[in-house]
């Protein structure tokens, strides 16, 4: 999606799921954009685009795999294009589960496999300047 | 025949262009490519970049046709 991810949007997503009665645990992962220090600076944002078509493929391949390995009722997965502010939310990982343990283990799983397959690149801009550094994930 | 290479953040800003149409000969793979890329653009040498061919991640032994999509991908940074 366009920009940050708003905390109304995730208070949204919670709220459609009180009619699943047979979810007994949610778990939610979001990722928010820290203020790194760099050589010029404080990071203010990062701008992130991606191979949109192949991104969409990963994301559908993690949540087949997550489907078949854990014990999930429903799963929600999104991320942030374009420009997300520091201290602004650019991922969104929502799990549902029977039980806590399946929900915990796979939103872990989803985001480690997101952060090493989904081709979403980013542009950390630092300082007031215009300097910028390209993000890496470890 | 031509193929379309995607090139991705900093590669696209080394390229100048978000993609470009390459003439090629059949048969070539992904390996001989990169050669051919990075004889155009030396710069590109210095990064750490993925190859995708038809958006799956290929080894330098992939094959490319003049019917595939090819992206050139720097580190991901998603989450």
């Amino acid at each position: 999606m366009e920009g940050p991810i708003s905390p109304q949007f995730v208070a949204d997503s919670i709220a459609k799921h009180q009619s699943k009665v047979n979810i007994g645990a949610h778990a939610i992962f979001l990722g928010q954009i820290r203020a790194d220090e760099k050589e010029d600076g404080f990071v203010t944002g990062i701008e992130y685009s991606a191979y949109e078509e192949m991104a969409e493929q990963a994301f559908h391949a993690i949540r087949e795999d997550a489907f078949s390995k854990f014990d999930l009722t429903c799963m929600h997965i999104y991320h942030s294009l374009g420009l997300v502010p520091t201290g602004e939310v650019s991922l969104f990982v929502f799990v549902s589960s029977a039980h806590r343990r399946a929900a915990f283990e796979a939103s872990e799983y989803i985001v480690d496999e997101i952060k090493t397959k989904v081709p979403i690149f980013g542009k950390e801009l630092v300082g007031p300047a215009g300097a910028y550094v390209w993000k890496e994930n470890n | 025949m031509g193929i379309n290479i995607l090139y991705f953040g900093m590669l696209a800003e080394i390229s100048g262009q978000a993609n470009e149409i390459w003439t090629i000969n059949d048969g070539l793979s992904v390996g001989d490519l990169k050669k051919l890329i990075l004889e155009k653009y030396p710069a590109m040498g210095e990064k750490k970049f993925k190859v995708a061919v038809n958006q799956q991640i290929a080894d330098d032994q992939t094959f490319v046709s003049t019917q595939s999509e090819v992206a050139l991908l720097p580190p991901f940074a998603g989450g």
